[in-house]
Order: C-alpha cells, then sequence, then structure tokens
C-alpha cells in the first residue's frame, strides 16, 4: 500500500508539487545554428587565400618548428611554414574536395536510383548487383586500391571514393522511387498527360529530396574523414597542397615532440566533422518531424505524461 | 519494447555466460587428465626454467629488414639478402673494414697478389660454419661460384674466370685486372655461406658468424640463438630476435615501450625523446643523399637547367633544420673522412640569383607572369622522383620545390614505394633522388662502376661521358692505392662539371639502445651491427 492509494487528496498534492516543464522545440534554432557554423566553415575555404595571415606554403628554415605564439598562432612546421595559414588554406583542399564529392555520390547515385526504379527491368537488376558489389566491399580499402590504381592526388581520390560511394544514394533514391510510384497521385499525374521526365522533375525528385538532402548532409562528415585517410596514406593531396589529413601524415613522427604540427590539423577536421554531423541531425529533425531525434522525443514523452 | 529489449540481453549475457563456462569446464577436466602426465616432466621444466633464467635475450629492432628494401632474407646470393646476414652476425666476409675504413682479414688470413690477374688467399684454419662443418677452400670456392651463378651484379663486379681449391689456399684467376677484388669480396653478397647445406625456402642460410639464425618469418622476425661454433670470442647472448618495424614511427614507440631492446632507423626527428636515457652509437657514414638527372627528358637533358637545380638547392639549410644536424653537406661522392672525399673535388654553390640568370641565358623566361618559366612554350616543370623508406627524402623533395619554385621550377613530387619499376622507365621522371652507401668496398670505384657508367645497372638516366669511360678504364688497369685516390677526384669533378648527379648531404647514423645494451658500436660502412661483444645487462 503505498501513500497514492491512501489519499487521493495527498496523489493530487504531490501531482500539483511536481514541476511541469514544457520545453520549447529548438529544432529550427539548433538547425540555424549549426547552418551559420557550416557556412563560416565554407566561406573560410572560399576565402582562404584572403585569410591566411602568411603564404602557406612559404618555406623558412630558420624559424622551423615555432611552438605556437602570438606571431604563429597554430606554431610552424619543420618547414617553418605558418600552421595557422596551412590549416585555413588546407580547408579550400579538404572542404572544396568533400563537397565535390558529396555532390557528385549524391547527385549521381541518386539519378541512377530513380531511373533504375522507374525503367526497372534488367538494367535495374544489373545496376543494383552493381551496387552490391560495391557495398559488399569495406568501403575504405577499395578506395584505397582505386586510388593506388589511379596514382596519388586530390582529384583521384575524389574520383576513387565517388567510385564505391554511390551505391548508398542509388539505392536510398530506388526504394523511396518505387514507393512513390504506387501512390494514388502519381497515377493521377500519369493520366493528366505527364511524361517519365516531366515525372521525375515535378513529382519524384521533390518528394525525395529530403532524406536524400539529410543523408548528403550526415555523409559530409564521413567523407572528409576518408578523403583525409587517403591523404593520410599518400595518396590523397600532394605537397605543397596544404590539405589536412596529409599534414597530420606528414606531422606524425612529431606528435611527441612538436605536438601542434599534428594536433591543428587534427583539430580542423574534429571541428569540420563535428559540424556537419550535428548540422545532418538538425536538418533530419527539421525536414522529418517523425524521426525526431531521441532526446527530445524522451522530452515530449514526459511532457505528455505529465500533462 | 524496451522490457523486450533487457530481457534479449539478460539471455545473451547468460547465454555467454553458460558458453565460457563449459569452456572453462572442458579446459579443467583436459588440465586434469593432462596433470598426471605432467607431473614426470616437472623436474624437466624447473631443471629448463633455471637455465632460462640466467638466458641472456635481446630484442633488435630495425625499419630496413624488409622486402621493400630487397632483404626479404638472409640469404647473401638473393637480392640485398646479404646486408641482414652481415649485420646480423651470421655471415662473414673474407675480409673486412676496420674502423678507419682499411681492409683487413676476417675469414681469410692473408692473401698474395701473384700477378695482375692471380691471388692466392689464404684461409683461416679452424673455422666452422653453424653447422659444424669446416669451413676449408672447397667450401668457399662453391659459395662463390654459387654466387657468381646467382648474382649478376657480384659477377660483374669480381670477374672471376676461375676458382682452385687445395686445403685453405683458394686462389683465384679473374678474366681482366680487377685491382679492387679484395674489397669486393667485403660486400654483403660476400658473406662465406654453407652451399651444400639446404638454404631454407624462407632463406634461411649456414653461416660462420657469432649467430645462427633459426627462424625466419620475411618482413616480421628473425630468430637467432649463440653459434657455439664460433671461432672467435664467445657470443655474450643466447638468443636475438630481430623484428622487422618498418615504420619509424612505430619502432620510435617500441623503444620507448621497452619492445624492443636496440632500434635501427629511428627518424632524426624523434632524438629528443631518446637524449637523456638511452645510449647513442653513431658514425658518419659515406651514405648520401643524392639526385641523378635524367638525360633522356626534354628538360633536364638542358645544361643549364642541371646546373640550375645544382645552385638552387641549399645544402646547409636542409643538413642543419631538416636533417637536425645529423648530416654533413655534401660537395662530391665520397665524405670528407675518406683522402678523395669532402673537399678534394669543387661543386657549385648555393647561388638563387645565378641560377635565375643561368636560365634566362639558355632561354627559359617566365612568359605568362605565373612565377614558371617556359622554353618554346615548354613549362620548366621538373618531375623529382623519390622514395619513402627515409623519412628525410621526401622532406628534400618539398623543401627543394620551395627553393627551385622561387627559381621558376614547377616540381611535381613523385614519392612512391614503386619507385624502383618507375626509375628503369626514362620518360617518367625527370630527377630521381635516393640514398646509397658510396663507399660500400672502401674504394671509389664502387659508386662510379654502379651509377655512372655506359654499362652500370644503376645509370637509370642514361649518363654518358667519354672522359669519365676513359678515367674508368684507366682506374680499372691501375693497381696502386695513390693513383686510384687522384683517379677517384679527377672522376668525381668530371661528372659534377657536368651536372649529371647532385650530392646533398652525407648522413650520420645511430642506433639507438636502452641503457643496459653494452658492445654496441657502429662502423662507418652500415655493416658490422650484431657482433659477439653485443651484450645486455642483467
Amino acid at each position: 500500500m503505498n501513500a497514492y492509494s491512501k489519499s487521493p487528496t495527498l496523489l493530487q498534492d504531490n501531482i500539483s508539487l511536481r514541476p511541469q516543464h514544457c520545453k520549447q522545440d529548438h529544432t529550427k534554432a539548433r538547425l540555424l545554428f549549426f547552418l551559420t557554423l557550416a557556412l563560416l566553415l565554407v566561406l573560410t575555404a572560399v576565402f582562404a587565400e584572403q585569410l591566411c595571415p602568411y603564404d602557406p606554403n612559404r618555406q623558412d628554415l630558420s624559424a622551423a618548428l615555432k611552438a605556437p605564439s602570438l606571431t604563429h598562432l597554430f606554431g610552424t612546421d619543420r618547414h617553418g611554414r605558418d600552421m595557422f595559414s596551412r590549416v585555413i588554406s588546407g580547408a579550400s583542399a579538404s572542404v572544396g574536395a568533400t563537397l565535390a564529392l558529396v555532390a557528385i555520390i549524391s547527385v549521381c547515385g541518386s539519378l541512377i536510383g530513380i531511373i533504375c526504379a522507374k525503367t526497372g527491368g534488367l538494367f535495374d537488376v544489373i545496376v543494383m548487383r552493381l551496387s552490391d558489389i560495391c557495398l559488399a566491399f569495406p568501403g575504405l580499402v577499395f578506395a584505397l586500391a582505386l586510388a593506388a590504381v589511379l596514382q596519388g592526388g586530390l582529384e583521384n581520390a575524389v574520383l576513387a571514393l565517388a567510385l564505391i560511394n554511390w551505391p548508398k544514394f542509388a539505392r536510398l533514391a530506388r526504394s523511396q522511387t518505387l514507393s512513390l510510384l504506387r501512390a494514388p497521385y502519381m497515377d493521377a499525374a500519369r493520366l493528366a498527360g505527364c511524361r517519365s521526365f516531366q515525372l521525375i522533375l515535378r513529382h519524384i525528385i521533390p518528394n525525395i529530396a529530403g532524406p536524400l538532402l539529410v543523408t548528403a548532409t550526415l555523409d559530409i562528415g564521413t567523407m572528409m574523414m576518408e578523403i583525409a585517410a587517403l591523404s593520410y596514406l599518400g595518396l590523397g593531396a600532394q605537397p605543397p597542397t596544404a590539405e589536412w589529413g596529409s599534414m597530420m601524415s606528414n606531422g606524425r613522427s612529431l606528435l611527441q615532440t612538436y605536438p601542434w604540427v599534428v594536433l591543428s590539423p587534427g583539430l580542423a577536421i574534429f571541428c569540420f566533422v563535428a559540424v556537419f554531423n550535428l548540422l545532418g541531425d538538425a536538418l533530419r529533425d527539421a525536414i522529418d518531424p517523425h524521426s525526431v531525434s531521441e532526446h527530445s522525443t524522451q522530452k515530449h514523452q514526459t511532457t505528455r505524461r505529465l500533462s | 519494447m524496451k522490457k523486450r529489449n533487457i530481457a534479449a540481453l539478460l539471455c545473451t549475457v547468460l547465454f555467454s555466460l553458460s558458453l565460457g563456462a563449459c569452456g572453462q569446464t572442458d579446459q579443467a577436466s583436459q588440465t586434469g587428465q593432462a596433470s598426471q602426465a605432467n607431473t614426470a616432466e616437472t623436474s624437466s621444466e624447473a631443471a629448463s626454467e633455471t637455465s632460462s633464467d640466467t638466458q641472456k635475450s635481446l630484442v633488435w629492432g630495425d625499419t630496413t629488414f624488409n622486402t621493400m628494401n630487397g632483404e626479404p632474407s638472409i640469404d647473401p646470393h638473393a637480392d640485398s639478402g646479404g646486408w641482414a646476414c652481415i649485420r646480423y652476425g651470421v655471415g662473414e666476409t673474407l675480409f673486412h673494414f676496420s674502423d678507419a675504413m682499411e681492409m683487413e682479414p676476417w675469414l681469410a688470413e692473408g692473401y698474395k697478389n701473384i700477378d695482375e690477374l692471380t691471388w692466392e688467399i689464404t684461409l683461416r684454419d679452424g673455422v666452422r660454419f653453424s653447422n659444424g662443418k669446416a669451413m676449408d677452400a672447397n667450401a668457399v670456392k662453391a659459395c662463390l661460384e654459387t654466387l657468381i651463378a646467382k648474382m649478376e651484379r657480384a659477377a660483374s663486379a669480381l670477374h672471376i674466370d676461375t676458382l682452385t681449391a687445395e686445403g685453405q689456399t683458394l686462389t683465384i684467376r679473374t678474366t681482366e685486372p680487377v685491382p679492387t677484388l679484395l674489397n669486393y669480396l667485403c660486400d654483403p653478397y660476400g658473406c662465406i655461406i654453407d652451399v651444400d647445406a639446404d638454404v631454407a625456402a624462407e632463406g634461411i642460410v649456414i653461416g660462420t658468424g657469432p649467430y645462427k639464425a633459426t627462424a625466419l618469418t620475411p618482413d616480421t622476425s628473425l630468430e637467432l640463438v649463440r653459434n657455439e661454433e664460433y671461432w672467435g670470442d664467445k657470443p655474450a647472448l643466447d638468443t636475438i630476435t630481430v623484428r622487422t618495424i618498418s615504420d619509424s614511427d612505430t619502432i620510435t614507440m617500441a623503444l620507448q615501450s621497452g619492445e624492443i631492446d636496440v632500434a635501427y632507423g629511428i627518424p632524426y626527428s624523434s632524438y629528443p625523446l631518446f637524449e637523456n636515457d638511452y645510449t647513442f652509437a653513431g658514425c658518419a657514414t659515406s651514405r648520401v643523399f643524392f639526385g641523378a638527372m635524367n638525360f633522356e627528358s626534354e628538360i633536364t637533358s638542358d645544361p643549364a637547367v642541371r646546373k640550375a637545380i645544382a645552385m638552387g638547392i641549399d645544402k646547409n639549410g636542409f643538413v642543419d633544420t631538416l636533417l637536425n644536424g645529423n648530416g654533413y653537406p655534401a660537395t662530391g661522392v665520397f665524405p670528407a673522412s675518406l683522402p678523395y672525399g669532402g673537399d678534394a673535388v669543387k661543386a657549385k654553390e648555393y647561388d638563387p640569383e645565378g641560377a635565375k640568370e643561368v636560365l634566362e641565358a639558355a632561354g627559359w623566361k617566365d612568359t605568362d607572369g605565373d612565377g614558371i618559366r617556359e622554353k618554346d612554350g615548354k613549362p620548366l616543370t621538373l618531375r623529382w622522383l623519390t622514395l619513402p623508406n627515409r623519412q628525410e627524402l621526401p622532406l628534400l623533395a618539398e623543401y627543394a620545390q620551395s627553393t627551385l619554385g622561387d627559381i621558376g621550377f614547377d616540381v611535381q613530387i613523385n614519392n612512391t614505394a614503386n619507385y624502383n619499376s618507375i626509375r628503369q622507365d626514362p620518360s617518367a621522371w625527370d630527377v630521381y633522388f635516393s640514398a646509397m652507401i658510396t663507399a660500400p668496398t672502401g674504394d671509389p670505384e664502387y659508386f662510379f662502376a654502379y651509377h655512372c657508367l655506359d654499362r652500370s645497372g644503376n645509370n637509370d638516366g642514361h649518363y654518358h661521358s667519354d672522359e669519365l669511360e676513359a678515367l674508368h678504364a684507366e682506374m680499372s688497369k691501375t693497381f696502386d692505392p695513390q693513383e686510384r685516390q687522384k683517379l677517384a677526384v679527377q672522376m668525381q669533378q668530371t661528372i659534377l662539371d657536368d651536372d649529371a648527379f647532385l650530392f646533398v648531404s652525407h648522413l650520420r647514423m645511430n642506433m639507438i639502445a636502452k641503457p643496459t645494451v653494452k658492445g654496441l658500436a657502429a662502423h662507418t660502412t652500415d655493416y658490422y651491427e650484431i657482433t659477439p661483444q653485443l651484450d645486455i645487462a642483467e
């Protein structure tokens, strides 16, 4: 027997004593915040040349391996190059390559998926089995082999990663399109005389763009890590191009003696990946209210129970 | 939903626990069954434990003992396996070099130069291979015959016509005068091994050195035990494990963690980590960072371009900063420690402004203002081929990219482990930078014979000089050491005047060891590492 069963009055009192927090939905604010941060990162990449306090490739051996100071915020590397300038300059290579890669795989993959769903038949079977083959390999290992065959270079690294990452978008777009094609309004559109091209452009793409956009945004962080990994292994950016992964690779033997040479590009990768992952989360919550993050779902459930 | 998840989790945990318990029960029952059998062995195990307590073992870490470096095994007749054979104390040569680079008898006791073509070598008495077989002239003859049959490099250097064995006397007759025959026999490929014993599939050979190999896993490890048959001082250690750790950062951490006792190949930038509590065994070597120009290339076949490159690299800056002072700016092929090295020759000084003038005069001008010079519409692009197995080579490439960039070059670096196949394709590179020991035989002829002549196997840039060919022809007939030294100076000057090769820095090598390691000494040749004197304190 507990206190609530003893007295209904006490129960009501207890309930009235509980604080009732009706939390506001911060999804839009979060989205705006991370969108601003992401925009700042992209702008840094675009205006890297103007933002660098020193020439990122200018060597000065007399200033090699200087610790971070007011003159060199992130210190200098073995060739006496300013690390802060190289990190900013690296943004244009790293961010540019990442965004280009995500744009390529999301656009190409989605179009392939839509066409597969729309045409079906042998073409669909061949393309989907091809995507199965790509998905069956560990992605980075496959990319390593491809990049090695294509020889080093940032463009080749992007190409290698694009060749193995398109199936994710193709499958997503295909499944979304297939479910849409069965919708009654699609039949209506067809009866109204819409051609296949118009159907895809007017009715399919606008309806599947949401999940594809969220997936693409969430993928930016992963792709950045994979480009950095290829560069770290010497298959990405070639010297003297400042790229965060290759900068970490070049400085790895200095981790214990001159840690700033490794930590500054590492920090840049961490910030970039974190911002774009959080932006992806916020975007998903904003676009698809049914799949809001678990944290906010729990809060809403608590509020509903209390009320 | 949550309850279901918890139930599933509990079931999984219980299932795993029950499996673990079954495993333990099985193990326990197996242990029980075996216990009786083990009782009989207890006393012998105890005895062996006592002996293992007193055993002295050492773990040696090396970044170079690997397939990429041509050392997949310790077979001196295969690739560069001789380096591992001699370094790790498995094989010995007939003669060796003192610290002052003077040739001394080792497995031989002495020699007589009967005439220009005939050498009579007297072998040391009482030397046995690690399998107990006596090392006599017949065994050495069989070994050298196998060597010249298997290795073209050795055959073309030794020019052996006939070998005659009688007791402990080996007579070598050459097809042409080879003044440096004994020097070439000091090369690691000259390790004397028992070729009648089967060479194990993994490349284990039977030598005469202080240690014998018992197991070899290529690119992983080599197990050595004391050679009880050794003819010299008793080797101080019972067992040695040589571990291949190709990554220089990994070997740094392995030494820090105590996983290895001695490390060969720690990068210069990590030296500060060991300066206080570890022992350094180092010396200056004839290993040089040098570049070979490609005479088949449209760019580097232009003498002005080669001259500008020679004038455009600041050797002092590279040594002081990027090598952390662990080197010596190079003038020519050989280091200053050799009588025909250092300032015996003259090279072009670092003069970027002078280099610009040389290029301007040759018609290389920056017409479009992009910082890169052009001539007849062709940009001054320099394809710089190098390799990653020495960390400082890519650093040099990046450094040169900047300094030559200031002069008007567009340097494109190809830093690849696949350098061996690329350098053999003259259309794929303009400059090839590597690191080589230039006087491994204690004689100047080696470098020219392998890199600079029409018949040289490593003359990938197809350099040709009538003058050099004539000087080499003279050297190959000259037995007088003083005369050979004079010729060496002239030959160096010839290749420097042609800017066919660019020598940047000679290196100082260091092995770093725990303070408990004793008897560790570095040698100028980089050959002799594991010796009978190598020891470790209890």
